[in-house]
């Protein structure tokens, strides 16, 4: 069963709340943050954050990306397919940068346990800080969302599901959806 | 993509799209060797064990590298200090081995299908690091990486492989890999190393050297061993780099961007002269850089595949 929980309009509002709540924690005048999207959907979420700070302030945030998949804690125990992993890229240096972390859903946090772990390879970041779509507010970690969009409660058996809209080879309907997990 | 083999023992069993999958991992396997910290906790808590049972130092250098980097425990056997010596068959040494617990197993063994026999009989991965004349499938995986990242693809690529074709699993598993991707492939050589025979697996045979590099993209040479000379496979090493070595110019009748590769170690002045080794067409040393990536990536694979 697939439910909307939040349409595309709704969605582009509260991505418009974090990039202000991101805008206030970091005022002009002071050294830029820089944006780490985590795969897959933390990637065109960190790509809008972006686009919509440099319109709003004109100020061009650098922009990475991170595939996590070497760092996950399952490796062989997992049941389900083995993701292709995508391109990692940090052009910037991680040593003393402010990284604003993004992913789409703060859900059991290990993909942010992982991600974090991947950084630290890459450098000594100043800080590190947590943008989410969607924080569904019970964490199996002690990790927590600096800025988020939506706080969804839902039972553990139903997953969050962002879309973008998919590709143009595979359209999908844009917005936050409730489905089953068999549906992944 | 569903990743679903615990063992890889050669390219023969793969897909073209497992082949490609491969090769789409290694890509970011090799971003990790260039980073500051070259090691990602992939294989944390793994354990792998390389069991050589015929001498290798590149490939096994490789396997272990690739293993540390992605933080495997790691345990090193070779046939000298193994306990095939004192007279246990080889499958009671890797049911040893696996009682063990162990994850992994990376075996070279001088009979092909040694790796075959016993991924049959364990529950842990086996990763074929060559057996016989049969198969290396990750020199092959090694070879296919580079050529893609050189010339962004393999279909429709000419490819001629040259030297002793008949003995060799580098080869065979190149051959496999590369019809799989939609590459021309010739093999060329002495007679008595390329026989005919060749042309049933769908590959050309040429035996004269000007016509099998000509309008090739990418020319793979094979050492040359010379232990196959005493037994008169061809009359001397110095006869086989007159008819068959490259030199600069034998280089002058090629494309001007085919590339030259050799799965080592180059016998200088044999398969090719110094100057072509070191030359611009040259990608030998990024072979042994693509190599350690391919194996990270193989490794990571066959250790993550879904349990059923």
């Amino acid at each position: 069963m697939k439910k909307r929980l939040f349409d595309v309009d709704e969605m582009a509002a509260a991505i418009d709340r974090v990039t202000d709540e991101i805008l206030a924690a970091f005022p002009a005048g002071e050294e830029d943050p820089v944006l780490v999207g985590i795969h897959h959907l933390g990637v065109p979420l960190s790509e809008r954050i972006r686009d919509g700070i440099a319109r709003r302030t004109g100020r061009e945030l650098e922009i990475g990306k991170l595939d996590i998949s070497m760092y996950r804690d399952d490796i062989g125990d997992r049941t389900k397919r083995l993701p292709v992993i995508e391109e990692t890229s940090i052009p910037f240096d991680v040593n003393g940068a402010a990284i604003i972390l993004v992913d789409d859903v703060l859900s059991t946090g290990r993909t942010i346990r992982a991600a974090l772990d991947a950084l630290v390879d890459y450098g000594r970041a100043r800080m590190i800080r947590l943008a989410v779509l969607v924080d569904r507010g019970e964490p199996e970690f002690p990790i927590k969302a600096d800025f988020i969009g939506f706080n969804v409660k839902l039972p553990p058996e139903r997953r969050v599901a962002v879309s973008f809209g998919g590709s143009p080879f595979a359209p999908e309907e844009p917005g936050i959806f409730e489905t089953d997990w068999h549906l992944v | 993509m569903e990743w679903n083999r615990k063992d890889l023992l050669s390219l023969y069993d793969l897909s073209g799209a497992e082949i490609e999958f491969i090769l789409d991992t290694a890509e970011e396997f090799k971003k990790v060797s260039q980073r500051r910290v070259k090691k990602v906790p992939a294989l944390r808590g793994k354990t792998v064990v390389n069991f050589f049972v015929e001498p290798s130092t590149r490939t096994r250098v490789s396997f272990e590298l690739a293993e540390q980097r992605l933080s495997a425990d790691i345990i090193n056997m070779q046939a000298q200090t193994s306990s095939l010596l004192k007279g246990e068959t080889l499958l009671d040494t890797v049911r040893n081995i696996e009682a063990l617990q162990v994850d992994l197993v990376v075996m070279r063994h001088s009979t092909p299908g040694a790796q075959a026999f016993i991924a049959k009989h364990l529950k842990c991965g086996v990763v074929n690091a060559g057996d016989g004349a049969h198969s290396h499938p990750t020199q092959a995986l090694l070879d296919l990486f580079t050529i893609r990242e050189k010339k962004g693809r393999i279909a429709g690529l000419k490819v001629t492989i040259i030297g002793d074709i008949l003995h060799s699993r580098v080869a065979r598993s190149n051959i496999w890999g590369l019809l799989k991707l939609g590459a021309e492939v010739t093999v060329a050589g002495p007679s008595t190393l390329v026989p005919r025979e060749f042309e049933s697996i769908g590959v050309k045979v040429c035996h004269d050297l000007k016509t099998a590099v000509a309008d090739a993209d990418v020319v793979n040479l094979l050492r040359i061993q010379h232990e196959r000379q005493t037994i008169g496979f061809f009359p001397s090493t110095g006869e086989y780099a007159r008819f068959f070595g490259i030199n600069s110019d034998t280089v002058k009748l090629m494309r001007p961007d085919a590339l030259i590769m050799h799965p080592g170690p180059i016998n200088r002045g044999v398969e090719l002269t110094g100057e072509v080794a070191d030359g611009p067409n040259s990608v030998i040393l990024e072979q042994v850089t693509n190599g350690l990536a391919v194996r990270m990536a193989v490794l990571f694979l066959v250790a993550g595949c879904v349990k059923k």
